[in-house]
């Protein structure tokens, strides 16, 4: 019987499909490969390199939900995320961003409560490293203003900066995970974190800062002035004290040049 | 005179030995400034808006020529080209001054989604067409000539009418590319379609072969067959290193590249491979020399 030929669109989608799917390939698509009595098998190395190469991404990603989960969960999950939220985009930089909600999802892990704040922070890590560029504040630049001004200036926080807050001591958590040393025991009722993710200068940085400082800094990024943001800052935390921040991060990095 | 001042400078990637650059070994090479000929990038590892990878890179070319190498323009696919993409690849083109361009054999890219893996191509001359016109479409929004790869495959369509070798050359000749010969995929997919290396290796006109790349593969038993998958996950089989050091001597020294992509080394293993390589092309070197007396 003779074959007839399929245009390469068909194909093409017809390869997707089974590239993506947890069950094995359509018979149709088995019958465009040439019968050696192993087209699955061929078929399947492609498969599994998609399967692998883009879970290998997430884990570059997720490296403490890894360590938290193991090695073989974290495959599982990877696997099922590949399949469900294939990748969107030309390159893998951000590939994994709806991992967090994801995870939130899969009942399993409804024991491990922190590990959707866990990876919103991974996430903030890797789109912190690969944000833009930008010359921080100087003295210089705001050397000559007056209390009012200062008041009204409109500072804005490094564009890599992400914030994320917890109910879990998620910082210790995070920290303790940075490397393989000895294990630390931390309770989940530590407290809530607030976390803020940075690449003033060259280094991605993970800063645990106060609710108030956390305000504050959302309220910049969003564009109020510094006395608003003071005032926000202040209703979650009455003692926040804006002297002392300015102190160790007003050129550090943190803000971008005016 | 000082390296960093030919930064600016379109540097040739030279007829030595090179490396794949992996981040892992960023600082190794800033710090040890290893003697090697030139590093390939993958450019999509580098289409973020900033930060300390594109840093390094810029860091790392102000000592090195580069090569680009491609995985995600999709030239197979019966989809347009993506032009974001292309805008991307030039502004890194621009920006780096690459020796060489290139891109495989491939699709990658079959719905709204990509499968950023190289997936293979029905060979014939609906495809065949199809193919040239992107590879001429990326030539001319790059303003550059590209080096095409021959793939690692481990199927094969019912509808090829072309076997891959000539349909590989067939694009190179219609679109005014080069070729990029990759010694380890025609060993894999050879081995696995049964085909023969040499015939495979000898329709490959020497003159469009602009660069050679070499990598480990594995052998995987998949239910009762028998497959070799091209991983860059382990150093250059025996067999390749023996194709390598006869196409050499029987073409000459080519800019020659090290893949390895996943179970990274230490620095200092893939810099024994990257020398390994070299030792062949100073050979053939030496050998032109005693010919020459």
């Amino acid at each position: 019987m003779s074959h007839i030929m399929k245009p390469l669109s068909e194909i093409q989608q017809m390869f997707c499909d089974g590239l993506r799917s947890s069950s094995p390939p359509a018979q149709a698509l088995l019958d465009e490969i040439v019968d050696d009595g192993h087209q699955l098998q061929r078929f399947n190395v492609y498969r599994n390199n998609f399967i692998v190469l883009n879970g290998d991404a997430l884990a570059d990603m997720y490296p403490v939900i890894k360590r938290l989960i193991g090695e073989q969960a974290f495959r599982v999950l990877a696997t099922a995320y590949v399949r469900e939220h294939p990748p969107m985009a030309r390159t893998l930089l951000l590939y994994g961003e709806q991992f967090a909600d994801f995870i939130a999802a899969v009942t399993e892990l409804s024991g491990l409560p922190y590990l959707v704040d866990m990876a919103r922070l991974e996430f903030a890590w890797t789109a912190a490293y690969h944000a833009e560029d930008a010359s921080p504040l100087t003295q210089q630049q705001i050397a000559g203003l007056s209390p009012d001004a200062l008041e009204n200036l409109h500072l804005q926080p490094h564009p890599s900066m992400h914030s994320i807050a917890s109910d879990y001591p998620l910082y210790r958590i995070w920290s303790a995970n940075q490397s393989d040393g000895a294990d630390e025991t931390i309770s989940l009722d530590q407290g809530v974190s607030h976390i803020v993710v940075i690449r003033p200068n060259v280094e991605v940085e993970v800063r645990e800062v106060s609710a108030g400082a956390f305000r504050f800094l959302q309220r910049l990024a969003r564009g109020d002035a510094i006395g608003d943001a003071y005032t926000q800052a202040t209703e979650v935390e009455p003692e926040f004290d804006l002297q002392n921040y300015f102190a160790r991060h007003l050129f550090d990095g943190t803000f971008c040049s005016l | 005179m000082n390296n960093r001042s030919l930064k600016t400078v379109a540097a040739p990637v030279p007829e030595r030995a090179g490396a794949g650059l992996k981040p892992k070994h960023y600082q190794a090479i800033i710090d040890e400034q290893p003697d090697i000929g030139w590093f390939e990038v993958h450019p999509e590892n580098y289409m973020g808006r900033g930060g300390p990878a594109l840093r390094y890179l810029e860091r790392i070319r102000a000592d090195y020529p580069f090569s680009l190498h491609s995985v995600g323009t999709s030239l197979g696919s019966y989809l347009p080209l993506d032009k974001e993409h292309l805008k991307s690849l030039k502004v890194l083109v621009d920006r780096f001054e690459p020796g060489l361009v290139s891109e495989h054999l491939s699709w990658s890219h079959g719905y709204e989604w990509y499968t950023h893996d190289l997936m293979p191509l029905v060979y014939n001359e609906q495809t065949l067409r199809h193919v040239v016109e992107h590879i001429e479409q990326v030539q001319e929004f790059l303003g550059r000539t590209i080096l095409i790869e021959n793939p690692s495959t481990y199927l094969q369509f019912k509808d090829n009418e072309i076997p891959e070798h000539i349909f590989y050359v067939e694009a190179a000749k219609r679109s005014g590319a080069g070729l990029l010969l990759d010694i380890n995929n025609v060993f894999v997919s050879c081995g696995n379609h049964g085909w023969s290396v040499d015939e495979y290796i000898s329709v490959v006109p020497r003159e469009l072969v602009g660069e050679i790349h070499l990598a480990g593969h594995s052998i995987q038993e998949l239910d009762g067959a028998t497959l070799r998958v091209d991983d860059h996950g382990s150093p250059v089989c025996q067999e390749v290193w023996q194709l390598y050091e006869n196409y050499i001597n029987s073409n000459g020294a080519l800019p020659t590249l090290i893949e390895w992509d996943s179970n990274i080394p230490e620095f200092n293993e893939l810099f024994r491979e990257v020398r390994f390589a070299e030792a062949f092309l100073r050979a053939k070197d030496e050998s032109y020399h005693e010919a020459a007396v």
